[in-house]
Protein backbone atom coordinates (compact mmCIF):
# COMPACT_ATOMS: atom_id res chain seq x y z
CA UNK A 1 0.00 0.00 0.00
CA UNK A 2 2.45 2.56 1.27
CA UNK A 3 4.95 1.27 -1.89
CA UNK A 4 2.07 2.12 -4.31
CA UNK A 5 1.67 6.07 -2.55
CA UNK A 6 5.23 6.03 -2.87
CA UNK A 7 4.96 5.10 -6.86
CA UNK A 8 2.12 7.63 -7.13
CA UNK A 9 4.07 10.51 -5.15
CA UNK A 10 6.67 10.28 -7.89
CA UNK A 11 4.90 12.63 -11.15
CA UNK A 12 4.96 14.99 -8.70
CA UNK A 13 8.71 15.02 -8.35
CA UNK A 14 9.21 14.44 -11.93
CA UNK A 15 6.62 17.28 -13.27
CA UNK A 16 8.40 19.60 -11.13
CA UNK A 17 11.85 19.13 -12.24
CA UNK A 18 11.03 19.28 -15.70
CA UNK A 19 9.25 22.56 -15.15
CA UNK A 20 12.49 23.84 -13.62
CA UNK A 21 14.54 22.43 -16.87
CA UNK A 22 12.43 23.14 -19.69
CA UNK A 23 12.46 27.50 -17.78
CA UNK A 24 16.19 27.11 -18.08
CA UNK A 25 16.62 25.96 -22.15
CA UNK A 26 13.44 28.17 -23.03
CA UNK A 27 14.87 31.27 -20.69
CA UNK A 28 18.56 31.25 -22.47
CA UNK A 29 18.02 28.94 -25.62
CA UNK A 30 21.72 30.27 -26.64
CA UNK A 31 22.91 27.87 -24.60
CA UNK A 32 22.38 25.06 -27.15
CA UNK A 33 25.60 26.51 -28.62
CA UNK A 34 27.93 24.79 -25.44
CA UNK A 35 25.68 21.52 -25.73
CA UNK A 36 26.48 18.86 -27.90
CA UNK A 37 23.65 19.49 -29.91
CA UNK A 38 25.19 21.44 -32.59
CA UNK A 39 27.59 18.34 -33.16
CA UNK A 40 24.36 15.44 -33.30
CA UNK A 41 22.00 17.51 -35.33
CA UNK A 42 23.74 20.31 -37.27
CA UNK A 43 24.75 24.66 -36.36
CA UNK A 44 21.39 25.88 -37.44
CA UNK A 45 19.23 23.15 -35.79
CA UNK A 46 20.91 23.31 -32.89
CA UNK A 47 18.87 26.25 -31.02
CA UNK A 48 15.45 25.31 -32.34
CA UNK A 49 16.04 21.66 -31.01
CA UNK A 50 17.11 22.64 -27.54
CA UNK A 51 13.89 25.09 -27.52
CA UNK A 52 11.78 21.80 -28.50
CA UNK A 53 13.15 20.06 -25.91
CA UNK A 54 12.32 22.45 -23.13
CA UNK A 55 8.65 22.99 -25.16
CA UNK A 56 8.39 19.12 -24.74
CA UNK A 57 9.68 19.08 -20.85
CA UNK A 58 6.94 21.56 -19.88
CA UNK A 59 4.50 19.84 -21.48
CA UNK A 60 4.95 17.10 -19.82
CA UNK A 61 5.44 18.57 -16.54
CA UNK A 62 2.23 19.99 -16.50
CA UNK A 63 0.62 16.98 -17.81
CA UNK A 64 2.05 15.11 -15.29
CA UNK A 65 1.51 17.98 -12.26
CA UNK A 66 -2.47 17.71 -13.60
CA UNK A 67 -5.11 15.62 -13.22
CA UNK A 68 -6.00 12.84 -14.71
CA UNK A 69 -3.30 10.68 -13.97
CA UNK A 70 -2.37 8.89 -17.23
CA UNK A 71 0.12 5.62 -17.77
CA UNK A 72 1.06 7.64 -20.97
CA UNK A 73 2.32 10.72 -19.21
CA UNK A 74 4.63 8.21 -16.86
CA UNK A 75 5.55 6.38 -20.31
CA UNK A 76 6.81 9.47 -21.91
CA UNK A 77 8.89 10.52 -18.85
CA UNK A 78 10.46 7.13 -19.12
CA UNK A 79 11.48 7.44 -22.34
CA UNK A 80 12.43 11.22 -21.82
CA UNK A 81 15.10 9.91 -19.12
CA UNK A 82 16.13 7.62 -21.25
CA UNK A 83 16.83 9.83 -24.01
CA UNK A 84 18.74 12.35 -21.94
CA UNK A 85 20.81 9.42 -20.11
CA UNK A 86 21.52 8.27 -24.01
CA UNK A 87 22.61 11.97 -25.11
CA UNK A 88 24.51 13.02 -22.02
CA UNK A 89 26.66 9.66 -22.29
CA UNK A 90 27.03 10.70 -26.32
CA UNK A 91 27.76 14.35 -25.02
CA UNK A 92 30.87 13.07 -23.00
CA UNK A 93 32.19 10.39 -25.34
CA UNK A 94 31.75 12.85 -28.61
CA UNK A 95 32.06 16.00 -27.52
CA UNK A 96 33.87 16.29 -24.34
CA UNK A 97 34.12 19.78 -23.64
CA UNK A 98 30.26 20.54 -23.93
CA UNK A 99 28.04 21.67 -21.55
CA UNK A 100 24.93 19.79 -20.33
CA UNK A 101 22.54 21.92 -21.21
CA UNK A 102 20.22 20.64 -18.91
CA UNK A 103 18.93 23.28 -16.65
CA UNK A 104 20.27 26.83 -18.93
CA UNK A 105 23.14 28.18 -17.92
CA UNK A 106 26.45 26.32 -16.81
CA UNK A 107 29.34 26.25 -18.59
CA UNK A 108 30.77 23.06 -16.51
CA UNK A 109 31.05 19.76 -19.48
CA UNK A 110 28.90 16.92 -18.91
CA UNK A 111 30.22 15.36 -15.74
CA UNK A 112 29.21 11.76 -14.15
CA UNK A 113 27.08 13.45 -11.83
CA UNK A 114 24.30 14.55 -14.44
CA UNK A 115 24.44 11.36 -16.12
CA UNK A 116 23.81 9.92 -12.57
CA UNK A 117 20.39 12.58 -12.30
CA UNK A 118 19.32 11.62 -15.60
CA UNK A 119 19.86 7.61 -14.56
CA UNK A 120 17.80 8.88 -11.30
CA UNK A 121 14.87 10.36 -13.41
CA UNK A 122 14.26 7.71 -15.52
CA UNK A 123 14.10 5.18 -12.41
CA UNK A 124 11.68 7.22 -10.89
CA UNK A 125 9.66 7.81 -13.80
CA UNK A 126 10.00 3.60 -13.73
CA UNK A 127 8.58 3.56 -10.35
CA UNK A 128 6.07 5.53 -11.17
CA UNK A 129 4.72 3.38 -13.53
CA UNK A 130 3.60 0.78 -11.33
CA UNK A 131 0.67 2.79 -10.20
CA UNK A 132 -2.57 4.55 -11.87
CA UNK A 133 -3.03 6.50 -9.45
CA UNK A 134 -2.82 10.20 -8.99
CA UNK A 135 0.35 12.63 -7.09
CA UNK A 136 -2.24 13.95 -5.05
CA UNK A 137 -3.86 10.74 -3.39
CA UNK A 138 -0.66 9.88 -2.19
CA UNK A 139 -1.01 11.15 1.05
CA UNK A 140 2.42 10.72 3.60
CA UNK A 141 4.24 9.14 0.89
CA UNK A 142 4.80 12.71 -0.23
CA UNK A 143 7.75 13.19 2.44
CA UNK A 144 9.74 10.64 0.61
CA UNK A 145 10.13 13.36 -2.30
CA UNK A 146 11.93 15.64 -0.34
CA UNK A 147 14.90 12.79 0.35
CA UNK A 148 14.69 12.25 -3.74
CA UNK A 149 14.56 16.00 -4.47
CA UNK A 150 17.98 16.26 -2.31
CA UNK A 151 19.07 13.48 -4.08
CA UNK A 152 18.52 15.47 -7.31
CA UNK A 153 19.71 18.64 -5.83
CA UNK A 154 23.07 17.08 -4.90
CA UNK A 155 23.23 15.61 -8.20
CA UNK A 156 22.53 19.01 -9.66
CA UNK A 157 26.06 21.11 -10.73
CA UNK A 158 23.69 24.28 -11.75
CA UNK A 159 23.03 24.01 -7.98
CA UNK A 160 26.54 23.73 -6.33
CA UNK A 161 26.99 27.66 -5.47
CA UNK A 162 23.80 27.79 -3.78
CA UNK A 163 24.69 25.04 -1.06
CA UNK A 164 28.00 23.03 -1.88
CA UNK A 165 29.92 26.78 -2.20
CA UNK A 166 28.18 28.11 1.23
CA UNK A 167 29.20 25.42 3.16
CA UNK A 168 32.73 25.26 2.19
CA UNK A 169 33.20 28.35 2.81
CA UNK A 170 32.06 27.74 5.81
CA UNK A 171 34.16 24.90 6.36
CA UNK A 172 37.40 27.26 5.72
CA UNK A 173 35.96 30.51 7.51
CA UNK A 174 36.27 27.64 10.61
CA UNK A 175 39.17 26.06 9.67
CA UNK A 176 41.44 27.51 6.85
CA UNK A 177 43.07 24.23 5.75
CA UNK A 178 46.33 26.69 4.52
CA UNK A 179 46.59 28.93 8.07
CA UNK A 180 50.34 27.20 8.72
CA UNK A 181 51.76 28.56 5.71
CA UNK A 182 52.58 31.85 7.00
CA UNK A 183 56.34 31.79 7.25
CA UNK A 184 59.40 34.21 7.69
CA UNK A 185 61.02 33.07 3.96
CA UNK A 186 60.21 36.39 1.71
CA UNK A 187 59.12 35.19 -1.43
CA UNK A 188 60.63 35.20 -4.44
CA UNK A 189 58.02 37.18 -6.13
CA UNK A 190 58.13 39.91 -3.45
CA UNK A 191 61.76 40.33 -3.93
CA UNK A 192 61.40 40.37 -7.60
CA UNK A 193 59.02 43.24 -6.84
CA UNK A 194 61.35 45.16 -4.71
CA UNK A 195 63.91 45.03 -7.64
CA UNK A 196 61.77 46.37 -10.37
CA UNK A 197 60.76 49.14 -8.30
CA UNK A 198 64.47 50.31 -7.48
CA UNK A 199 66.76 52.70 -8.89
CA UNK A 200 69.45 50.26 -9.15
CA UNK A 201 67.13 48.16 -11.53
CA UNK A 202 66.39 51.42 -13.99
CA UNK A 203 70.01 51.97 -13.61
CA UNK A 204 70.94 48.42 -14.97
CA UNK A 205 67.76 47.26 -16.93
CA UNK A 206 69.13 47.86 -20.44
CA UNK A 207 71.95 45.74 -19.93
CA UNK A 208 69.68 42.74 -18.51
CA UNK A 209 69.40 39.90 -20.89
CA UNK A 210 67.41 36.92 -18.89
CA UNK A 211 65.07 36.41 -16.16
CA UNK A 212 66.41 35.52 -12.86
CA UNK A 213 68.88 33.07 -13.08
CA UNK A 214 69.74 32.43 -9.45
CA UNK A 215 68.74 33.61 -6.00
CA UNK A 216 70.39 33.03 -2.68
CA UNK A 217 69.89 34.51 1.09
CA UNK A 218 73.48 35.88 3.06
CA UNK A 219 72.75 37.24 6.76
CA UNK A 220 70.53 40.52 6.37
CA UNK A 221 70.34 40.26 2.21
CA UNK A 222 68.64 38.12 -0.58
CA UNK A 223 70.77 38.27 -3.99
CA UNK A 224 68.94 37.72 -7.25
CA UNK A 225 71.21 37.56 -10.25
CA UNK A 226 70.70 37.67 -14.08
CA UNK A 227 72.18 37.36 -17.60
CA UNK A 228 73.55 40.88 -18.82
CA UNK A 229 75.76 42.50 -21.27
CA UNK A 230 78.16 44.99 -20.84
CA UNK A 231 80.40 46.63 -23.52
CA UNK A 232 79.65 43.63 -25.49
CA UNK A 233 80.37 40.63 -23.42
CA UNK A 234 78.33 38.49 -21.55
CA UNK A 235 78.27 39.54 -17.54
CA UNK A 236 75.94 38.61 -14.60
CA UNK A 237 74.19 41.29 -13.04
CA UNK A 238 73.52 40.74 -9.07
CA UNK A 239 71.20 42.99 -7.48
CA UNK A 240 71.35 42.62 -3.22
CA UNK A 241 67.85 43.36 -1.67
CA UNK A 242 68.03 44.08 1.59
CA UNK A 243 65.29 41.97 4.15
CA UNK A 244 65.06 45.47 6.24
CA UNK A 245 63.58 48.48 4.82
CA UNK A 246 66.71 50.63 6.18
CA UNK A 247 69.12 49.83 3.23
CA UNK A 248 68.36 50.58 -0.55
CA UNK A 249 68.32 47.72 -3.27
CA UNK A 250 72.17 47.63 -4.77
CA UNK A 251 73.35 46.01 -7.92
CA UNK A 252 76.89 45.33 -9.64
CA UNK A 253 77.50 43.94 -12.85
CA UNK A 254 80.47 41.41 -13.07
CA UNK A 255 82.17 39.54 -15.30
CA UNK A 256 82.07 36.21 -13.55
CA UNK A 257 85.08 34.59 -16.21
CA UNK A 258 87.57 37.43 -14.77
CA UNK A 259 86.10 38.07 -10.89
CA UNK A 260 86.04 41.53 -11.80
CA UNK A 261 83.23 44.18 -11.04
CA UNK A 262 82.17 46.13 -14.34
CA UNK A 263 79.53 48.18 -13.51
CA UNK A 264 78.32 49.79 -10.07
CA UNK A 265 75.97 53.03 -9.69
CA UNK A 266 77.01 53.92 -6.38
CA UNK A 267 76.11 57.17 -6.99
CA UNK A 268 72.56 56.42 -7.63
CA UNK A 269 72.44 53.49 -5.12
CA UNK A 270 73.32 56.42 -2.13
CA UNK A 271 71.59 58.72 -3.34
CA UNK A 272 68.49 56.67 -2.96
CA UNK B 1 77.91 22.55 -6.19
CA UNK B 2 81.01 24.13 -5.37
CA UNK B 3 81.38 25.86 -8.07
CA UNK B 4 77.43 27.10 -7.38
CA UNK B 5 79.03 28.82 -3.74
CA UNK B 6 81.96 30.19 -5.49
CA UNK B 7 80.31 32.18 -8.00
CA UNK B 8 77.55 33.32 -5.16
CA UNK B 9 80.17 34.07 -2.61
CA UNK B 10 81.73 36.41 -5.86
CA UNK B 11 78.48 38.01 -6.39
CA UNK B 12 77.88 38.41 -3.17
CA UNK B 13 81.40 40.28 -2.50
CA UNK B 14 80.16 42.25 -5.70
CA UNK B 15 76.70 43.41 -4.57
CA UNK B 16 77.14 44.82 -1.80
CA UNK B 17 80.83 46.45 -3.15
CA UNK B 18 83.62 44.68 -1.31
CA UNK B 19 85.46 44.17 -4.56
CA UNK B 20 87.26 46.72 -6.53
CA UNK B 21 85.21 48.45 -9.85
CA UNK B 22 87.35 47.78 -12.58
CA UNK B 23 87.19 49.47 -16.53
CA UNK B 24 85.53 46.89 -18.97
CA UNK B 25 88.23 45.23 -20.59
CA UNK B 26 88.63 44.50 -24.03
CA UNK B 27 89.05 40.66 -23.29
CA UNK B 28 86.60 38.58 -25.33
CA UNK B 29 84.92 35.42 -23.76
CA UNK B 30 85.72 32.12 -24.29
CA UNK B 31 82.57 30.03 -23.08
CA UNK B 32 79.04 29.33 -24.94
CA UNK B 33 77.94 32.88 -23.88
CA UNK B 34 79.67 33.92 -27.17
CA UNK B 35 76.62 32.72 -28.66
CA UNK B 36 75.52 36.31 -27.42
CA UNK B 37 77.79 38.15 -29.31
CA UNK B 38 75.11 38.56 -31.98
CA UNK B 39 72.60 41.06 -30.89
CA UNK B 40 69.33 40.13 -31.70
CA UNK B 41 67.47 40.85 -34.76
CA UNK B 42 64.55 42.92 -34.90
CA UNK B 43 61.42 40.88 -35.71
CA UNK B 44 59.38 41.85 -39.33
CA UNK B 45 56.32 43.56 -39.60
CA UNK B 46 54.15 40.03 -38.94
CA UNK B 47 56.31 37.49 -39.54
CA UNK B 48 56.89 35.50 -36.01
CA UNK B 49 59.60 37.16 -33.97
CA UNK B 50 62.63 35.14 -34.84
CA UNK B 51 63.80 35.61 -31.03
CA UNK B 52 61.18 33.66 -29.37
CA UNK B 53 59.81 30.13 -29.27
CA UNK B 54 57.51 28.25 -27.69
CA UNK B 55 56.21 24.52 -28.21
CA UNK B 56 56.90 20.80 -26.28
CA UNK B 57 60.81 19.52 -26.01
CA UNK B 58 60.75 16.58 -28.33
CA UNK B 59 64.22 15.44 -28.04
CA UNK B 60 67.47 16.44 -25.89
CA UNK B 61 71.31 15.99 -27.31
CA UNK B 62 73.08 17.41 -24.50
CA UNK B 63 71.99 21.41 -24.15
CA UNK B 64 70.39 21.34 -27.46
CA UNK B 65 67.12 21.01 -27.12
CA UNK B 66 64.50 20.04 -30.12
CA UNK B 67 60.67 21.68 -29.93
CA UNK B 68 57.69 21.31 -31.50
CA UNK B 69 55.99 24.55 -31.90
CA UNK B 70 52.03 24.51 -31.45
CA UNK B 71 51.86 25.92 -34.62
CA UNK B 72 53.81 22.91 -36.08
CA UNK B 73 57.12 24.68 -36.60
CA UNK B 74 60.06 22.91 -35.27
CA UNK B 75 63.17 24.87 -33.27
CA UNK B 76 66.23 23.89 -32.45
CA UNK B 77 67.11 25.40 -28.80
CA UNK B 78 70.39 26.06 -27.54
CA UNK B 79 70.55 26.05 -23.40
CA UNK B 80 74.17 27.97 -21.89
CA UNK B 81 75.71 28.28 -18.42
CA UNK B 82 74.09 31.35 -18.83
CA UNK B 83 70.60 30.43 -19.65
CA UNK B 84 67.99 31.37 -17.45
CA UNK B 85 65.52 28.39 -16.54
CA UNK B 86 62.55 28.85 -15.03
CA UNK B 87 60.48 25.66 -13.56
CA UNK B 88 58.37 26.95 -11.15
CA UNK B 89 61.62 28.80 -9.55
CA UNK B 90 64.97 29.65 -11.56
CA UNK B 91 66.29 26.28 -11.60
CA UNK B 92 69.33 24.61 -13.48
CA UNK B 93 69.19 23.83 -17.09
CA UNK B 94 69.53 19.85 -16.58
CA UNK B 95 65.70 20.41 -15.84
CA UNK B 96 64.66 20.81 -19.47
CA UNK B 97 63.13 17.03 -20.06
CA UNK B 98 61.05 16.14 -23.34
CA UNK B 99 57.68 16.44 -22.53
CA UNK B 100 58.13 19.78 -20.81
CA UNK B 101 55.96 22.80 -22.25
CA UNK B 102 58.85 25.34 -22.78
CA UNK B 103 59.23 29.38 -23.63
CA UNK B 104 62.39 31.11 -25.09
CA UNK B 105 63.57 34.05 -25.38
CA UNK B 106 66.68 34.62 -27.11
CA UNK B 107 69.46 35.24 -29.98
CA UNK B 108 68.46 33.41 -33.42
CA UNK B 109 72.03 32.36 -34.40
CA UNK B 110 73.00 32.18 -38.47
CA UNK B 111 72.45 28.60 -38.10
CA UNK B 112 68.77 28.96 -37.37
CA UNK B 113 69.43 27.55 -33.63
CA UNK B 114 67.90 29.69 -30.96
CA UNK B 115 70.56 30.40 -28.15
CA UNK B 116 68.14 30.97 -25.19
CA UNK B 117 68.66 33.70 -22.91
CA UNK B 118 65.36 33.05 -21.25
CA UNK B 119 63.63 29.71 -21.01
CA UNK B 120 60.50 29.30 -19.02
CA UNK B 121 59.11 25.39 -18.47
CA UNK B 122 55.70 24.17 -18.66
CA UNK B 123 54.52 27.78 -17.44
CA UNK B 124 50.60 28.61 -17.08
CA UNK B 125 48.75 32.20 -16.27
CA UNK B 126 45.53 30.95 -15.61
CA UNK B 127 42.08 33.05 -14.21
CA UNK B 128 40.43 30.93 -12.39
CA UNK B 129 37.98 30.15 -9.48
CA UNK B 130 38.76 28.44 -6.17
CA UNK B 131 36.38 25.67 -6.29
CA UNK B 132 37.80 24.49 -2.72
CA UNK B 133 40.69 24.55 -0.68
CA UNK B 134 42.76 21.62 1.08
CA UNK B 135 45.60 20.75 2.78
CA UNK B 136 47.97 19.77 -0.24
CA UNK B 137 46.58 22.56 -2.62
CA UNK B 138 43.28 24.21 -4.38
CA UNK B 139 41.06 22.71 -6.33
CA UNK B 140 40.24 25.10 -9.22
CA UNK B 141 37.77 26.37 -11.80
CA UNK B 142 38.71 27.28 -15.38
CA UNK B 143 36.18 28.11 -16.70
CA UNK B 144 34.82 24.24 -15.91
CA UNK B 145 37.69 22.69 -16.49
CA UNK B 146 38.80 21.13 -13.26
CA UNK B 147 42.40 21.88 -11.82
CA UNK B 148 44.20 20.94 -8.80
CA UNK B 149 47.09 23.38 -8.00
CA UNK B 150 49.24 21.94 -5.22
CA UNK B 151 50.27 24.31 -2.54
CA UNK B 152 54.88 23.88 -2.64
CA UNK B 153 56.48 24.83 0.79
CA UNK B 154 58.55 27.01 0.34
CA UNK B 155 57.92 28.47 -3.19
CA UNK B 156 54.08 28.95 -3.15
CA UNK B 157 53.23 32.41 -2.20
CA UNK B 158 50.00 34.87 -2.74
CA UNK B 159 49.98 38.71 -3.57
CA UNK B 160 46.40 40.39 -2.59
CA UNK B 161 45.17 43.26 -3.88
CA UNK B 162 48.47 44.26 -5.34
CA UNK B 163 50.44 44.04 -1.96
CA UNK B 164 53.81 42.21 -1.96
CA UNK B 165 53.43 38.83 -2.05
CA UNK B 166 53.46 36.91 1.09
CA UNK B 167 53.55 32.92 1.67
CA UNK B 168 50.56 33.02 3.73
CA UNK B 169 47.51 31.61 1.97
CA UNK B 170 45.02 31.63 4.39
CA UNK B 171 43.48 34.06 3.24
CA UNK B 172 42.27 32.68 -0.17
CA UNK B 173 38.61 32.62 0.10
CA UNK B 174 36.39 29.81 -1.76
CA UNK B 175 34.23 31.18 -4.44
CA UNK B 176 36.93 33.85 -5.78
CA UNK B 177 38.30 34.50 -8.77
CA UNK B 178 42.04 34.82 -8.90
CA UNK B 179 45.34 34.75 -11.57
CA UNK B 180 47.45 31.84 -10.88
CA UNK B 181 51.02 31.37 -12.28
CA UNK B 182 52.03 28.09 -12.46
CA UNK B 183 54.09 25.23 -13.78
CA UNK B 184 52.08 22.58 -15.29
CA UNK B 185 52.54 18.95 -14.50
CA UNK B 186 52.70 17.38 -18.49
CA UNK B 187 50.14 14.90 -19.21
CA UNK B 188 48.07 16.25 -16.16
CA UNK B 189 45.65 18.73 -14.62
CA UNK B 190 47.40 19.54 -11.89
CA UNK B 191 49.82 22.56 -11.72
CA UNK B 192 52.10 23.67 -9.21
CA UNK B 193 51.39 27.25 -7.88
CA UNK B 194 54.24 29.96 -8.00
CA UNK B 195 52.39 33.18 -7.10
CA UNK B 196 48.05 33.20 -6.73
CA UNK B 197 47.29 37.16 -7.54
CA UNK B 198 43.95 37.36 -4.88
CA UNK B 199 41.54 40.59 -4.60
CA UNK B 200 39.66 40.47 -0.99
Amino acid sequence: MFAQQVAAAQPLLIGLLLLWTSYGKLANPEEAEKTALPKLVGEKRAKPAYRAIGIIEAALALALLSPPAWTAEVLAATALGLGFTGYLIYAKVVVPEASCGCAGKSAKPVGYRSIGRALLLTATAAVALTTTQGWWSAGPATFILIAEAAAFIALSPELDRYWLLPLRRLRVRLSHPLAGTASTTVPLAATERRVILSPAYRAVTGLLRSDVRDYWDEEDWRFVSYTARYDGRSATAVFAVPHSDSESVRVAVVDETSGQTLYRPALLSMAS
Amino acid sequence: MTSTMDRRALLTRAALGATGLVAASAMGSLAPEAAFATSAQAPDPGAPDPNFAEGLITGRNQDLLQVKGSDGRLHKIQLTGVTSIWKLRPTTIDQAMIGDGLYARGVKLPNGVLAAESVWLNIVNLDVMINSISRTGLNLDHFGQKIFGHVQEGVTAAAYNGTPAISDLSLLKVGRHVQVIGAWRPGTSEIDIATIYAAN
